[in-house]
């Protein structure tokens, strides 16, 4: 009797059922299915074949696999640099300030746009004879970079046009974060005569840092999963200088339909992604870290 | 509690059972297995001439009684995704356009679009279409699918430009670099190019007008992209590229506008390329359009890239017979006039009338005497190895130089490819 489910038990699982089932169709089912199909061939139409560990052999001896591997890198750094600094230095220089939320909201505006809509606009500006060359050749320049056409400038260009989508909503959060700092230990510490660089060091930046750490954490995620904005600049190219691991992915799945390939990229892109995240924030939200 | 315990269950079983609906069920269209009357849903990638398409409805319905229900797709490879996981479903389309070659091919190895023998039979008895064209949808002696459009792959170039510097349109491949140096000496920068998607034409001309059994035999597997013969076309393209023969690979200003306001002087592309000009406000006075001249003079022919997109019937599509009877009727004379009327280009049809009276004229002159055709690259060559070709030109495009590591990587796709094959 004592392992016979009582009908609350029973009552508790039918309720849990359709989310659970939910979960696994939508979640968990698709996830496997692209397992399963990183070991075979398969373009789409009839069977896929069991080919082993070939698309794996495959994208790890691939050189352009390669670049698209260091492309990602050098988003991840690049994001965790840009959008997240100026992230927290926006709002640490206007939490405070009365109508701070007026200097606060352009930032935010360009996060309603999509990544797609994004690259045409960036397209606009930094293509070959384009916005901004139009602008330097008003000041003389009149031979600029090849801003979208060489590597690594065209990462580092897109990565500044996705800084300027992303960096209101990293404000934001960081506002929010420093909103909910308690007065307290900031007047004391002010009392004591901290202010500036010293009050940020000691007082500001350690209280923030539950919040950083979900940031940090969100930007790793999504500069490993960057595409859209890459599609709609570049293509990845010319060739596949500017390609990142999704964006391989996306061309390996749906232009050459090579889905066991695109699906061997996306379990690589998968697993990194979970265990950077689960590092870092274990790392970072540890009971050891707190202050 | 029982009652609790009730509940729950029956919410577990809507929520399954509505998942197994939304899964196996579906509008399988208007018309049932048999039917030859009605409304047909049609889907394309060509989200942008829908319009076009949808005006053929009054034709279609007054000659077959048929009218088409058009989904657009814009984006080509969600498009194709699309139609491939379809046919896993009952609502695999009664009619769809795809692509000829490698595309086509998979879809009828894996017995997936309806045979259009009986079709083709009937168009060419009738002279709707010729045998050649045939080719392109013959696949072990069957027809499947029929021709949606064809286009053939031209110079077009801006008359202001050619006037102003004293160019006749050419006729030779002399005559073509004669005019390239009398712009590029002009300050007039001769050819388009670009760096992503179409980077391929130029590559295609070469290969192809030099020595068509060359261009066919990077089709089939038989020659390298790094045999010599290759790695010497593409050092004449590289020649042309040191003399600033093409426009900026980086510009995104719309080709049609750039040709208007004369960033370069000639672009190779499909006839389709007219109603873009016609867009940006080019009319027959403004713009040409010529077959480019062959590289090798002594072929007999002077060949021409043509490219042909099929519209197809899924074989176990509910519209099936419904596809194939607006197909029968979309090769005719009649059909093809509307078509021709409504969206423009050249017409397969040679019975059609041609309503732009350029593009009636070339296109008589490319099907005459002293012209071949052959499959434009997209077509000709498989996916894998486009993907990886139309990437390595758009980057000999940006950084033009020793062209042997843009062909290796090019062959390298298509080592593996052709291993795959056997």
């Amino acid at each position: 009797m004592a392992h016979q489910k009582t009908p609350y038990q029973w009552s508790a699982r039918g309720f849990i059922a359709p989310g659970v089932i939910l979960v696994a169709v939508l979640l968990y089912l698709p996830l496997l299915w692209t397992v399963f199909l990183s070991f075979t061939r398969y373009n789409g139409l009839g069977s896929p074949k069991w080919i082993g560990l070939d698309n794996y052999v495959e994208m790890f001896t691939d050189a352009d696999f390669a670049g698209s591997v260091l492309n990602t890198v050098l988003w991840v750094v690049g994001t965790l640099i840009v959008p997240v600094g100026i992230g927290l230095a926006i709002a640490l220089l206007t939490w405070n300030l009365g109508g701070g939320i007026w200097l606060r909201l352009p930032f935010l505006i360009p996060y309603a746009l999509s990544g797609i809509g994004v690259g045409v606009v960036w397209s606009f500006i930094l293509s070959s004879g384009g916005a901004l060359d139009q602008a330097l050749a008003a000041f003389g320049i009149t031979d600029p970079p090849r801003w979208l056409l060489d590597a690594p400038l065209n990462t580092v260009v897109m990565i500044i046009a996705s800084s300027w989508q992303g960096v209101g909503v990293n404000a934001l959060l960081f506002t929010i974060g420093l909103q909910a700092i308690p007065k307290e230990p900031l007047e004391a510490a002010r009392i004591d005569g901290a202010s500036g660089i010293r009050l940020f060091g000691s007082i500001l930046w350690p209280m923030l840092r539950p919040l950083t750490a979900v940031v940090v954490g969100l930007s790793i995620v999504a500069s490993l999963k960057t595409f859209d904005i890459v599609w709609g600049m570049t293509k990845g190219g010319p060739g596949t200088v500017s390609e990142t691991l999704a964006l391989t992915m996306y061309k390996e799945t749906f232009v050459n339909s090579d889905y066991g390939l695109g699906s061997a990229i996306a379990v690589f892109l998968t697993v990194i992604t979970l265990v950077a995240s689960v590092l870092y924030l274990r790392q970072q939200l540890s009971p050891k870290n707190e202050m | 509690m029982i009652s609790r315990r009730k509940i729950a269950a029956a919410m577990a079983g809507v929520v399954i059972g509505g998942l197994a609906l939304a899964g196996c069920s579906g509008d399988s269209g208007s018309g049932s297995s048999g039917e030859v009357t009605g409304t047909l849903d049609f889907y394309t990638d060509k989200a942008a001439w829908k319009p076009d398409f949808e005006s053929l409805n009054t034709a279609s319905g007054d000659a077959v009684d048929i009218t088409l229900k058009t989904t657009g797709y814009s984006d080509a490879n969600q498009y194709d995704a699309f139609i491939k996981q379809s046919f896993r479903t009952a609502k695999s389309p009664g009619l769809f356009t795809w692509h000829t070659g490698d595309a086509l091919t998979q879809l009828v190895e894996q017995g997936l679009v309806a045979e259009t023998t009986d079709i083709w039979k009937k168009a060419i008895d009738e002279g709707w279409v010729s045998e050649d064209l045939a080719k392109s949808y013959t696949y072990d002696g069957k027809q499947y699918c029929v021709p949606m459009n064809i286009a053939y792959w031209i110079m077009f170039y801006n008359k202001q430009l050619f006037a102003d510097n004293g160019i006749e349109v050419p006729t030779t491949w002399d005559e073509l670099n004669d005019a390239a140096t009398t712009l590029k000496a002009a300050g007039v920068t001769p050819y388009y190019q670009t760096s992503t998607l179409f980077t391929f034409q130029w590559f295609q001309h070469l290969v192809a007008s030099t020595d068509p059994d060359l261009y066919a035999g990077l089709a089939d597997g038989s020659v390298k992209y790094t045999d010599p013969k290759i790695v010497d076309i593409m050092n004449v393209w590289l020649d042309e590229q040191k003399k600033g023969w093409f426009s900026d690979p980086g510009s995104t200003t719309d080709p049609a506008v750039a040709l208007k306001q004369g960033d370069f002087a000639m672009i190779d592309f499909g006839t389709f390329f007219a109603g873009n000009l016609d867009g940006a406000g080019m009319t027959p006075d403004d713009y040409g359009m010529f077959a480019i001249p062959a590289v090798n003079g002594d072929l007999d022919t002077t060949p021409v890239a043509v490219e042909s997109g099929p519209i197809c019937v899924a074989e176990n599509s509910t519209q099936r017979d419904l596809g194939l009877a607006y197909s029968e009727w979309w090769m005719s004379a009649d059909a093809q006039t509307a078509w021709n009327e409504a969206h423009g280009d050249v017409a397969f049809n040679p019975k059609a009338t041609v309503s732009d009276p350029a593009l009636a004229e070339i296109g008589t002159q490319i099907s005459g005497e002293g012209y071949s055709l052959y499959d434009r690259f997209f077509e000709a060559m498989p996916t894998e190895i486009v993907t990886t070709a139309i990437e390595q030109f758009g980057a000999f495009n940006a950084n033009p130089g020793d062209p042997l590591p843009f062909l290796e990587k090019i062959q390298a796709t298509a080592d593996k490819y052709w291993a795959e094959q056997k």
